[in-house]
């Protein structure tokens, strides 16, 4: 914009340059202040923005791509350099591994066939195995306010918003935002992000809370008499409709019951390496669950 | 030495365009998250730099596109990028004909200072969002960027310097 409105040569030969500056800049920065404050307001409350959010996403996406691209190519250049006698250690290793898994596939199938049998007899779709998608890890949001992660699949890759990330070892976050090249994934561990889970012992529902990217999960309101101590595996509850349930989330590392307070302060640890992998496993959310009876109070506000 | 004092030969839109890609791949970089807070910001860092000596091509209008492309690359709110930037072009440019005869150890002293007031502004925003204070290492991006304003700038004259004075 500035380019065109004030050509550089021309000015320079008809006026003293000391004086013209163009439209004052006092007027265009509170125009563009005024914008931006508008965009913050309509983004913040209204969610109306999503359009020119995907289109700048689209132009970013080389960029992005250019960015992460070396990183990417370093890590593949080391790992063909691995040794000759590592690899073929392990080559022996998964082939007597692969043996075993075999064996126990064999009997996988012979469950899942009785398994089909059995569902297709209840009728229930919740458990269906579901369609999942390996993303690759772009890069961290740089914001240092939420936990949040970029990956590289998008909506022509057909991820929707609310499916979930998991990794080897537990649940990653979910997806907030798709857009056409590109999704971001909300952590477990960003601020205010509720996980319906269950402790996998006894089965004792709860909620853990994200409390901020380098901080550990929490349990919020739970009686100080509540059955809960360090070690203590959370999963999943599956209730919220959203997080499917069984997957391992976190693990109880720390458990203060303090007198004086009406709740026990209960801290988790992530099972899943939130901060450690480069790909992420994009699950379908779960169906739709059957509405809530009519004769029901009003429903339950649901963790997102 | 600073740059108005010296003969340069002029900056064509290509190289300011050029400049600003590098920046912004160094700021996609897949940061850790450790570091991310130590991480400068080279988008606005250039921001300042170019408005600084170029206050003919580079604007107001500019920073705000530059943001408006960091916020959705960042996935923050719409906005507070573009705002913060705006805000720094438009204190450069009010003081641009005084700061640019500074030495740059001087420059960077200012720059430190209008880096920090862009943090404070997105830091601002946040907290009226209703986030929690997440502790001072947050501003030690812009330290680190004030260090780089001298390296960078004598970098980036060294392009326009060069074989001017023999066709005077």
């Amino acid at each position: 914009m500035a380019f065109c409105r004030i050509p550089g040569a021309n000015m320079q030969a008809t006026q003293p340059t000391f004086f013209k500056q163009g439209p004052k800049p006092l007027t265009r920065v509170l125009i563009f202040s005024t914008l931006s404050v508008a965009l913050l307001v309509g983004d913040a409350y209204y969610q109306m923005l999503a359009r020119v959010r995907e289109q700048i996403s689209v132009l970013l996406y080389p960029l992005q791509w250019v960015a992460t691209a070396p990183v990417n190519a370093a890590l593949e250049a080391s790992s063909f350099l691995q040794r000759q006698t590592e690899l073929i250690a392990e080559n022996r290793q998964l082939n007597d591994e692969r043996l075993l898994a075999q064996g126990q596939a064999m009997r996988l199938k012979a469950l899942e066939a009785e398994n089909a049998h059995l569902r297709a007899l209840k009728q229930a779709s919740e458990h269906q195995p579901r369609q999942s998608q390996l993303s690759k890890i772009l890069y961290n949001g740089r914001d240092p306010f939420g936990a949040k992660l970029v990956v590289d699949l998008g909506e022509r890759a057909g991820v929707k918003e609310g499916q979930i990330a998991l990794d080897a070892s537990g649940v990653v976050g979910q997806v907030v935002r798709v857009q056409p090249m590109t999704s971001e994934v909300r952590l477990i561990s960003d601020r205010g992000h509720m996980v319906p889970v269950m402790v996998e012992r006894n089965q004792l529902r709860t909620v853990v809370y994200g409390s901020g990217r380098q901080n550990l999960l929490e349990v919020r309101n739970m009686p100080p008499n509540a059955d809960i101590k360090a070690g203590d595996v959370l999963i999943t509850s599956g209730i919220d409709g959203i997080y499917p349930p069984g997957l391992p989330v976190a693990v109880v590392s720390k458990v203060e019951r303090t007198a004086g307070s009406a709740f026990a302060r209960i801290q988790c640890k992530p099972l899943a390496g939130i901060d450690q992998h480069r790909f992420l496993l994009l699950m379908n959310p779960p169906a739709t669950l059957p509405p809530y009876p009519e004769t029901s109070p009003t429903p339950k506000p649901k963790g997102h | 030495m600073p740059i108005s004092r010296q003969m340069l030969r002029p900056v064509g839109g290509g190289f300011i365009f050029m400049s600003f890609i590098c920046a912004m791949l160094i700021n996609l970089l897949p940061w850790q998250v450790t570091s991310v807070n130590f991480a400068p910001d080279f988008v606005a860092l250039l921001i300042i730099y170019w408005t600084l000596n170029q206050p003919r091509r580079f604007g107001i209008a500019w920073a705000f596109t530059l943001g408006l492309l960091m916020d959705v690359a960042d996935g923050n709110l719409l906005g507070q990028h573009a705002l913060a930037y705006s805000i720094i072009a438009y204190l450069t440019l009010s003081r641009q004909r005084q700061i640019a005869v500074f030495p740059f150890w001087q420059q960077a002293l200012i720059t430190l200072a209008l880096l920090l007031l862009a943090q404070s502004i997105m830091l601002l925003i946040h907290l009226l969002m209703g986030a929690q204070f997440i502790g001072w290492s947050y501003f030690a991006g812009s330290l680190l960027a004030a260090f780089l304003w001298p390296p960078l700038s004598n970098l980036m004259i060294m392009y326009q310097r060069k074989d001017v004075p023999d066709e005077l």
